[in-house]
């Protein structure tokens, strides 16, 4: 291809504090309409603003989980525009002293997506026009988000996703944002603009508004690149515009062009004073940083031996990684632990959703129990495979289905004897195992599973069968 | 006696109740308003409810000093379940679900609200002639207007329709109508008052403060409304206890700024001359100084105070309270009309600057300029207050215009001002009370300026004066 | 400082305020008057042009921020209480004309 794709994002993120930016309505999600709401958040004439701590609070927790630095002195300020969903007809937001500035998002190629700042500020109500009547809802109006932005250091879809996803998975480690994309606690705008390869001179950008899926953002991104790339190539020029993606074509429009572009008019809000953080309670919000998700991977791929596309299914998802780490805690193997989560209880976990929600009948002490004899080669894999599956069915504890008569109860004695028996009962197995082929021996370990259960040791039992034949 | 104290005191000792007192005022309003246009919505039915509320609070022993005492409040002061207007078309009809903080003080303290007074359109206007329900008359000259914006609380005052009102100050709104209707006003330190339920106009201005007939009555309305409040962050935490004035002013410090005196009237001049004569020979030390920052005060307040009401009144749009055009095409259609139509003229003049100077090209020119004159004006006064206790100065260069004078001179309008916008422009604490008359009769007003906090500071000395000349301004024949 | 028609019908569109051409001449000669006015200003300033609340102005401290306490919404009927409302929702009924 002729040009390179440089793109830069404008993320979204709505931060999970109980309660709205600048008053104590509640912050969840959905809720009969306007029944989340007070003067401050409808914007009565009179009704002041008071700054959430929380707020401030997380959003620092983000910056710095971003590596940005924080501005200890910050201000908010208003961006005047008129909008329906708007109720003051301005946003409380931050223009010239966001709270971070300067951090960056590592892919695992090692390129860094550098951060430009990240600012607080409150999202809107919600408009909705049907049959000709206008609905409006405020019950969101006033959550807290901060504005995560990027510079345009973004050169593909596939760069695009994986940088969507890291600012995503970092939020979630954090615990500032459930960051849920189809919910809305996640949206990005994407600039979008092409250079000729080997030039620095950059095109001219497009913006395209309010992207909530990851697929969308790639095909986005695809479909307008092609779309600038074919204006270039006719000689063309390509017009500065905010557009919007079409998810039922495929295709981005154009919402406007710089003509009609806003004015926002932005001022320092008087309603709120400078916020001044202590350096102190920065250093205390650093200090509680969980560990990021580069880190863990890097430790789960180096440290632990799981090999990269499965240490990638685990720290995908913070509460796998907790209930993970849990067992590892209470003494389980790292191998068997990660093979049975990546196995059994991920096949009962379809979506991504219910991963991330990791909402499962067994306890990671039960988890741990069981991996535990697997480890010990009490029970094999497969007993523990269906013992989990039958736990996670139930909710019972393991020892509603492993005794601890059961383990003991098959004692090498009794394994010999039972190693005799499939001996005697599989002659032609036997013969063909003594003519060379290995692998008829299998034969005779089905008859051992089946009379135990599989509660036997196979691994011991093919040593005892080896040496009987021998 | 302040009429405050009078008046408690005879409600304690049961030689009135509030009701009887509630129904002298329900009365004496009926027949005066229809004159003065000092209220714009009367809430008599409830007032004699609540003063029955207050008999009880006080045969309980319950009391405080406003516990029944018949008042009024601004019309840009949210009251629940009341008409708050701001005298503006725009917010016909709306009631507010909730109070203000000064009311909810007040309220359960057992005040009387009469009902909510006229003024300017949302309170740009020096003369309260902008307000959509016609302008309220001086009581002492109802040729001439009663200054504003807070006119119709001055007024009600004045003609003893309220014992007190509340008012709000951005510009000077509460000291001048004080001054051109012979009150008193006191515009509290920017902070000192919760502004939480005041409908804003310009937010790094506003304060709201009382309009009373004496200044020890001005320092227990202050007393009962201020401190530190939750739901206002710019709010402030103010000195613990009564503000007790002494009215010695033996050693006070008094600075007079030779930018406060250009361009007035020759007559209010002498007056505060003389008023300040009083002061050194009670043992004062007067000092002349300069605060030269000052030249460009009306400017700096215009361009901010514009700038925040732009963004202030971008809510009224029709969708969730007030006025809502008629015929529209759509929702954009909708709020251009209800906003053409609902604003006067004076407040879309004011929207319409305050958009121009925040606008981009245009920002750094006038916005960001003025206020880094706000920092400089700022900075000379605490210069100042560094050697003095008090600033005096004139509250107005001009007694009360004549009515409809207004209309045609918009600048001289703006310039009406210049004696009371600095103090907004730095969040000072000033007190304005009558200090004579002009050769019409009508009174001229004094301004006692004091340093951030030092609320109490200015109320004493202004009752120094209060005491010592004795000033005293009659209402016209038929407001008695 | 003079403005032209385009310049205060644009600010007019941004002020969500429309002035039919009739007002406009007359409006503008006040428009200019009151700019006037505020360019005084522009003759008078000193210093540099640093942030603009960097000088003096009043802070909040860390621990007057509000907490993330949840407290009662007010009941839909309060809300919408100056206002025809339809299910719940604000309503901007379009009038097709």
């Amino acid at each position: 291809m002729k040009y390179q794709l440089v793109s830069g994002f404008e993320t979204h993120v709505e931060l999970a504090t109980a309660t709205k930016i600048f008053c104590g309505c509640t912050t969840k999600f959905g809720g009969a309409p306007n029944t989340h709401c007070c003067p401050v958040c409808t914007g009565q004439p009179g009704a002041l603003p008071v700054l959430n701590k929380k707020v401030v609070e997380y959003a620092i927790r983000a910056g710095l989980a971003l590596h940005c630095t924080i501005n200890t002195v910050t201000h908010l300020d208003r961006k005047n525009y008129c909008y329906p969903d708007l109720p003051k007809a301005y946003q409380i937001s931050q223009f010239d002293k966001p709270l971070c500035e300067h951090g960056y998002v590592e892919l695992e190629s090692g390129k860094r997506i550098r951060i430009l700042r990240i600012h607080i500020e409150e999202d809107a109500g919600k408009l909705v026009h049907e049959r000709g009547t206008s609905y409006i809802d405020y019950n969101r109006g006033g959550v807290p988000l901060i504005e995560i932005v990027s510079e345009p250091d973004i050169s593909s879809p596939e760069e695009a996703r994986e940088y969507v996803e890291k600012l995503q998975l970092t939020m979630r480690y954090v615990g500032v944002s459930d960051c849920k994309m189809q919910e809305g606690s996640m949206r990005c705008d994407v600039n979008i603009s092409l250079k000729e390869r080997n030039s620095d001179q950059l095109g001219t950008r497009t913006e395209i508004k309010n992207m909530n899926s990851i697929s969308h953002i790639e095909k986005a991104m695809e479909y307008e690149a092609k779309r600038q790339a074919e204006i270039l190539d006719d000689g063309g020029e390509v017009v500065q515009a905010t557009m919007r993606f079409d998810e039922n074509t495929g295709e981005t429009y154009v919402m406007r062009t710089k003509e009609d572009a806003q004015d926002y008019r932005y001022f320092p809000e008087p309603d709120l004073l400078e916020v001044v953080i202590p350096q102190k309670k920065v250093d205390e919000i650093a200090a509680t940083l969980p560990e990021l998700p580069l880190e863990k991977y890097n430790r789960y791929t180096k440290v632990l031996g799981i090999n990269p596309a499965n240490a990638r299914l685990l720290y995908k998802y913070k509460a796998v990684c907790d209930f993970f780490e849990s067992c590892l805690a209470l003494g389980a193997g790292v191998k068997n632990t990660a093979n049975l989560i990546l196995g059994t209880v991920y096949s009962t976990l379809n979506t991504e959703e219910e991963k991330e929600l990791f909402d499962i009948k067994v306890s990671p002490e039960n988890m741990a129990e069981l991996v535990k004899l697997a480890d010990g080669g009490k029970i094999n894999i497969t007993l523990a495979q269906m013992t989990l599956a039958k736990m996670l069915e139930s909710g019972k504890p393991l020892t509603e289905y492993i005794r601890e008569e059961d383990l003991a109860g098959i004692s090498d004695g009794d394994l010999e004897e039972l190693c005799r028996q499939a001996i005697a009962a599989n002659p032609k197995a036997v013969e063909d195992y003594k003519n060379g082929k290995e692998k008829a021996i299998s034969g005779l370990y089905g008859y051992i599973k089946r009379a135990t259960q599989g509660k036997a040791d196979i691994r011991k039992a093919d040593a005892i069968i080896k040496n009987l034949l021998k | 006696m302040s009429r405050i104290q009078q008046l408690s005191s005879a409600l304690r000792d049961k030689k009135i109740s509030s009701e009887e007192l509630t129904i002298e005022y329900v009365k004496r309003t009926e027949r005066l308003n229809p004159v003065l246009n000092a209220y714009v919505c009367t809430t008599f039915a409830e007032a004699i409810d609540n003063a029955r509320a207050a008999d009880k609070l006080i045969a309980k022993g319950e009391g405080t000093l406003l516990t029944g005492i018949p008042m009024a409040l601004k019309d840009n002061i949210a009251t629940d379940g009341l008409p708050t207007t701001c005298c503006s078309k725009i917010l016909q009809g709306y009631r507010p679900y909730y109070d203000a903080a000064v009311w909810q003080k007040l309220k359960s303290q057992g005040a009387v609200l009469m009902g909510k007074t006229n003024m300017d359109e949302f309170a740009m206007g020096s003369t309260s002639e902008t307000s959509v329900y016609g302008a309220p008359l001086n009581p002492v000259n109802t040729a001439h207007v009663t200054g504003g914006s807070s006119g119709g609380s001055a007024a009600a005052v004045k003609a003893d329709m309220a014992v007190y009102a509340l008012g709000s100050d951005t510009g000077g709104s509460i000291r001048q109508p004080a001054a051109f209707c012979g009150a008193v006003g006191f515009k509290p330190t920017y902070g000192a008052v919760s502004r939480y339920g005041l409908i804003a106009y310009g937010s790094s201005l506003d304060q709201i403060g009382p309009l009373t007939s004496s200044v020890q009555d001005a320092a227990i309305v202050y007393d009962a409304i201020r401190g530190k409040d939750v739901r206002d962050q710019t709010s402030l935490c103010t000195p613990q206890g009564e503000t007790k004035l002494t009215g010695d002013v033996k050693g006070l410090k008094i600075g007079v700024a030779d930018e406060f005196f250009e361009g007035i009237n020759p007559e209010i001049k002498s007056a505060i001359d003389a008023a300040i004569c009083l002061y050194e020979r009670a043992g004062a030390q007067v000092k002349r100084i300069s605060i030269p920052a000052l030249k460009s005060a009306l400017p700096v307040y215009y361009i901010i105070a514009c700038a925040e009401a732009s963004s202030n009144l971008g809510r009224y749009d029709g969708i969730r309270y007030g006025f809502r055009a008629k015929d529209y095409a759509d929702i954009d259609d909708m709020v251009v009309k209800t906003r053409t139509q609902g604003f006067g003229r004076e407040v879309k003049k004011r929207i319409m600057l305050g958009t121009y100077v925040l606008s981009s090209g245009y920002f750094d020119a006038y916005y960001k300029k003025a206020c880094l004159i706000r920092q400089q004006i700022i900075s000379e006064f605490k210069n100042v207050f560094s050697d003095c206790d008090i600033l005096i100065a004139p509250a107005a260069p001009v007694t009360a215009f004549t009515l409809g004078y207004s209309g045609g001179n918009p600048i001289e309008m703006y310039l009406s001002d210049v004696c009371t916008v600095p103090v907004n422009i730095a969040g000072l604490p000033a007190v304005s009370l009558p200090c004579g008359k002009d050769k019409q009769g009508l009174p001229i007003g004094m301004q006692v300026i004091a340093d951030r906090l030092c609320d109490g500071t200015a109320l004493s000395a202004a009752l120094f004066f209060e005491k010592e000349a004795g000033i005293v301004i009659e209402n016209q024949g038929d407001i008695k | 400082m003079s403005v032209t028609e385009k310049q205060l019908k644009s600010f007019a569109r941004l002020a969500r305020l429309d002035f039919p051409d009739s007002e406009l001449e007359a409006f503008k000669g006040e428009f200019e008057e009151m700019i006037a006015f505020c360019d005084s200003i522009n003759s008078s300033v000193q210093g540099d042009a640093a942030s603009i609340r960097e000088v003096g102005s009043r802070r909040i401290e860390w621990e007057d921020l509000r907490e993330d306490v949840v407290q009662q919404s007010l009941p839909e009927e309060k809300i919408l209480s100056n206002v025809n409302g339809e299910n719940g929702y604000f309503t901007v009924k379009r009038v097709v004309k």
